[in-house]
């Protein structure tokens, strides 16, 4: 087994020489190898949370500010994005063709969305509104782009409210 | 002073002939070796380590299902315990009880109640009130369906969900590297 020999015996002296127990640092080992094994989680999982908005729904807050009244709106629809408020705003992103298939153009989105938070910067509130026939992953990616351009606070509400 | 270099001493001080011989060889080959145990520990150590990085304190709080692939996003949040609906392309569970038919769902046009959902739903809130009496009600649910699902499906559970009083809803998704 490993051990360090530094001489003799010692003759009348302490003797040095040394041996490092490697089997029990060995079984330590295997015994964290395997605990490790057992309790590894090897998909990274997470989650995208929204609260559930009726339209027209007075906000929880007390007494919110005059601009927080206005309801900014992201409508997913079958044609593409639709950014809009209360207020009367409305900017289409139709969808754009991409290898003969139309796809969301979620370039343009990510562009909108940031002129969008500079010019609403204390807001951080979004309703994201999804029609129907729209694909899961479409509705996500859309969440995921507001939630990268500031807009952390989201809710989910029924796009046919919008139209 | 001198460190010894390290020599094979298995069978050694057996004061036999014809077992140092065997041993030690003597034309022919020795049956005396040594185990590298330091390449082991190293790659033991190197294991550990990768474990130790791949290692969640909060463990697996949502299965990945076969039948479900789902959506991929980068600014996302931790899962916290909460029921979990599947939606797969047939089916629609509450913590692995069928509940509804994703088919027959995704017909209707009307935003319909799930009543088997929200019976789960409820059952399960009464659950959680027993347990923490004195803690308020947070209402969360992670919905976990597959990217490939209309919109319309998961509306209709959100809407029951909603009507079992479980306003905030957690998108189950894979975390992508930003």
């Amino acid at each position: 087994m490993a051990a360090i020999e530094t001489g003799g015996e010692g003759s009348g002296k302490k003797a040095v020489n040394q041996e490092i127990p490697l089997i029990p640092f060995i079984d330590l080992l295997l015994c964290c190898v395997m605990f490790l094994l057992a309790t590894a989680v090897w998909n990274q999982l997470a989650a995208m949370n929204a609260n559930q908005q009726v339209p027209g729904q007075a906000s929880t807050e007390d007494a919110p500010p005059e601009d927080e009244k206005v309801r900014l709106i992201l409508q997913v629809r079958n044609s593409g994005y639709v950014l809009g408020s209360s207020a009367g705003e409305s900017i289409d992103i139709k969808k754009r063709v991409v290898a003969e298939q139309k796809e969301f153009d979620v370039d343009e989105l990510e562009t909108k969305l940031a002129q969008w938070k500079q010019a609403w910067d204390k807001r951080d509130d979004l309703i994201v509104a999804p029609e129907d026939g729209v694909r899961y992953e479409d509705v996500i990616r859309a969440m995921d782009v507001a939630s990268a351009a500031g807009f952390t606070n989201l809710s989910m509400a029924d796009g046919a409210a919008f139209l | 002073m001198a460190i010894k270099r390290p020599e094979p001493e298995l069978l050694h001080h057996i004061p036999l002939k014809f077992v140092r011989d065997r041993v030690s060889g003597h034309g022919r080959k020795a049956v005396d070796h040594q185990i590298p145990l330091i390449p082991f520990i190293d790659f033991l150590i190197v294991l550990v380590i990768f474990l130790l990085m791949s290692f969640s304190a909060s463990g697996e709080l949502v299965a990945q299902q076969p039948t479900i692939t789902m959506p991929d996003a980068e600014n996302t949040e931790q899962i916290e315990i909460s029921p979990i609906i599947a939606v797969d392309e047939r089916v629609i569970t509450l913590d692995g009880t069928r509940v509804a038919d994703t088919q027959t769902q995704g017909q209707s046009a009307q935003v319909d109640r799930i009543e088997p959902l929200i019976q789960g739903l409820e059952a399960e809130k009464r659950k959680w009130e027993t347990i923490h009496p004195s803690e308020p009600f947070a209402g969360q649910v992670i919905v976990q369906a597959d990217r490939d699902i209309d919109f319309r499906v998961v509306k209709k559970v959100m809407f029951s969900a909603a009507a079992a009083g479980y306003g905030n809803v957690s998108f189950a998704v894979n975390q992508r590297e930003r």
